[in-house]
């Protein structure tokens, strides 16, 4: 009963830091289209520069976040500008499969060559204790990481649902001609919006860096299970990620503690399967996915 | 930034070469056996990218330090030795194509192994199949050795079931009120980390101390918390893991987090990367782990090795190095006790034979193989005592520099 309760817990939590990580992938998806398989190398690249800061500064990693975010946010409109912009719209899910796919191949060659392949890791002092409630343990480097996403959730969702640019980005995700019309300038938008997806990354990236060590072909193992998250949870939604991701998080938790690790990561395939067979749009998404 | 170079200037040695082939291939009708005079190739697919690619770089300079040295001591029977790498990326099928080209096209004289059991087995069928040598640095798991290969030889001390063999017998002998009575394991589902534990493990049960977890997880895994809560949950007197990376790190600092305080810690690979410490902080006092080479140990050469590698490298060289530095002693040797290095049956089945009937000293220790190629050492153990790497076992060889401290300190 014990360890239900502590996998539970455990689950919960690491829900929480999915939900930060596949945000900017929904994002993306949402905005322009866009698979965008590079979202997991930015947030090596976000780890390995939270390293940097903090071994080179002395910085905490997460007051390294005024730094990376905005740097983050410049970049990804720099992509979606210069890069993302060029493809034919007709074609756009395909396409930025293998330009990003590309781009990925290129960050993890850049870091291999600036970083070399060794593992790097940042171990704080309080990244190795844990709250204890009762006989359930909650280790701090988790619960830091899991309001820290709730933090940015919430942020981001206040972005899309109150700001002038949110009301322009959500009338672009919905409709872009008629967003055009409006008098929407969906271009810069769009722009921005890509940017918002991964500044996402910076803040995923320097919690990664927190809990795990990193070397620049670490982003391989976490496409499968984002993208498994965003498609469970409805392409292109937010929210239907952020609770995809804590119901993944918290059945992968309660299956490795019951049965073992192996059936644990595969229930991420199987989701992603009873998905695509049952309710292709998601089981949160909205009307926006179903237009697929 | 060299390495590149390195890459480029190989292939453009690879291209001339197949010029050079094409256009004598009329005259000699491309005759395997080389003319004796020019530089002895000896042809190498590593993971230098992908998943792999650090350890496969470690045993990449472990070779180069090897080629250096005996270039500078006037080469295998005075030809200079050359060495031909290729970047397989940690996939099995470039390793095949890789060992296929070098072997057909490059005509290389010698073949050394590549890294990791997963690639070994598909490299040495290629080497078999065109009646090569193969000794390798990397494939330790039993499934390496019960292919029926004649001509693969594993270049370090123990195979993966025998390196917590010396932990065995100090646990087994500890007097029965301070010796642990059960015990967890955590495993990689991988053969050469899974064969580790399971070495460990099964001698354990033997002797009567119970298993009370035994978990094993995928690659893939990124969360080790809910493993560690179900060893914590366990409450077992030692935890050992058949661990690569990042895994060992993370069930670390799970189980701290968790509060679980076994007596004794031990985990494979993990431990003996310089980046060990560094990612676990304090937790690291009194880790052990199996370890086949170790800086000090004063083997035949070693010295040299560390010193040169240091020049060359400027850094300190780990057991990835040391164990490819190995397999170049050993082939030195045979090549040199035999006398020939063409790469026709007739040579390489003479050095196969003269390495399975003989011994070697290494810089790992001395080796003798059995008739499957398996070393017949040991691994010895190490230990973080007051945060500096100790080989605790074997008691009393000359490598041991501390004594093993059991119960551990909690982390």
């Amino acid at each position: 009963m014990t360890l239900l309760l502590q996998g539970l817990a455990l689950g919960i939590l690491t829900g929480g830091l999915y939900a930060l990580l596949s945000s900017g992938l929904s994002l993306y998806f949402g905005v322009m289209r866009v698979v965008m398989v590079a979202h997991p190398a930015f947030l090596i690249v976000a780890a390995y520069l939270t390293f940097t800061l903090h071994t080179g500064l002395g910085l905490d990693p997460l007051l390294t976040l005024p730094i990376t975010v905005p740097v983050f946010f410049v970049a990804g409109v720099a992509i979606q500008r210069l890069l993302i912009a060029r493809l034919a719209s007709d074609t756009m899910a395909m396409m930025s499969v293998l330009l990003t796919f590309g781009l990925a191949l290129i960050i993890e060659g850049l870091l291999g060559t600036f970083y070399t392949g060794s593992y790097r890791s940042i171990s704080m002092e309080y990244a190795t204790q844990s709250l204890a409630l009762g006989p359930v343990r909650l280790p701090y480097d988790r619960i830091i990481a899991f309001a820290v996403a709730a933090v940015t959730l919430g942020v981001l969702f206040a972005v899309l649902r109150m700001t002038r640019f949110g009301q322009a980005l959500r009338a672009t995700i919905q409709h872009p001609e008629a967003a055009r019309l409006i008098g929407i300038k969906t271009e810069r938008v769009t722009g921005y919006g890509f940017g918002v997806g991964l500044a996402t990354a910076a803040v995923g990236g320097a919690v990664l860096a927190l809990i795990t060590p990193f070397f620049p072909a670490a982003h391989w193992v976490w496409i499968g299970k984002l993208m498994a998250i965003i498609v469970v949870g409805g392409l292109g939604s937010v929210q239907g990620a952020a609770v995809a991701a804590l119901m993944l998080g918290v059945i992968e938790s309660l299956v490795l503690v019951t049965v073992d690790a192996t059936w644990a990561t595969m229930m991420f395939y199987i989701f992603l399967f009873l998905t695509l067979v049952v309710r292709p749009q998601g089981f949160f998404g909205g009307r926006l996915a179903q237009r697929f | 930034m060299t390495r590149g170079q390195g890459a480029r200037r190989s292939l453009a040695i690879l291209a001339i070469g197949s010029l050079g082939l094409t256009a004598c291939g009329g005259v000699n009708g491309g005759a395997e056996k080389d003319d004796g005079t020019g530089p002895v190739k000896v042809g190498i697919s590593l993971p230098l990218t992908g998943d792999f690619s650090e350890p496969g770089k470690g045993v990449q300079e472990g070779y180069q330090v090897w080629a250096d040295q005996v270039n500078k001591a006037g080469g295998l029977l005075g030809r200079k030795v050359e060495l031909l790498f290729r970047d397989d990326a940690s996939d099995p099928n470039r390793v095949v194509s890789d060992y296929e080209s070098m072997i057909t096209q490059d005509k290389v004289n010698l073949v050394f192994g590549p890294f990791s059991t997963r690639l070994v087995i598909p490299a040495a069928e290629v080497a078999e199949s065109y009646d090569m040598l193969f000794v390798e640095p990397a494939g330790a798991a039993k499934e390496v050795f019960e292919q029926g290969f004649k001509n693969l030889f594993y270049a370090a001390p123990a195979v993966a079931d025998d390196h917590y063999n010396y932990l065995a017998e100090y646990i087994i002998a500890l007097p029965a009120d301070r010796r642990p009575k059960t015990a967890a394991y955590a495993s990689l589902d991988d053969p050469f980390a899974q064969g580790t534990a399971y070495g460990l493990r099964d001698k354990l049960a033997a002797a009567g101390i119970k298993t009370v977890a035994d978990e094993v997880y995928p690659p893939e895994t990124t969360d080790f918390a809910p493993i560690a809560a179900k060893i914590a949950a366990a409450k077992a007197d030692i935890v050992v893991g058949g661990t690569q990376f990042e895994d060992s790190v993370g069930l670390v600092r799970a189980l701290q987090e968790l509060g679980s305080q076994p007596k004794l810690a031990a985990f494979s690979t993990g431990p003996t990367l310089q980046e060990f410490p560094e990612a676990v902080g304090g937790a690291v006092e009194h880790i052990l782990s199996p370890v086949g080479w170790s800086v000090s140990s004063g083997f035949s050469g070693n010295d040299a090795f560390v010193k040169r590698y240091k020049e060359m490298f400027k850094n300190e060289p780990n057991e990835d190095a040391a164990n490819g530095y190995t397999v170049g002693q050993i082939v030195e040797a045979a090549v040199k006790a035999v006398g020939c290095v063409d790469p026709v049956a007739e040579c390489q089945g003479k050095l196969a034979d003269h390495i399975r009937g003989g011994k070697f000293d290494t810089i790992v220790g001395p080796l003798t193989f059995d008739d499957q190629g398996r070393p017949e050492a040991a691994h010895m153990i190490q230990q973080y005592v007051d945060g500096k790497v100790e080989i605790v076992l074997p008691e009393g060889s000359k490598a041991q520099t501390s004594k093993l401290v059991f119960p551990k300190k909690e982390w």
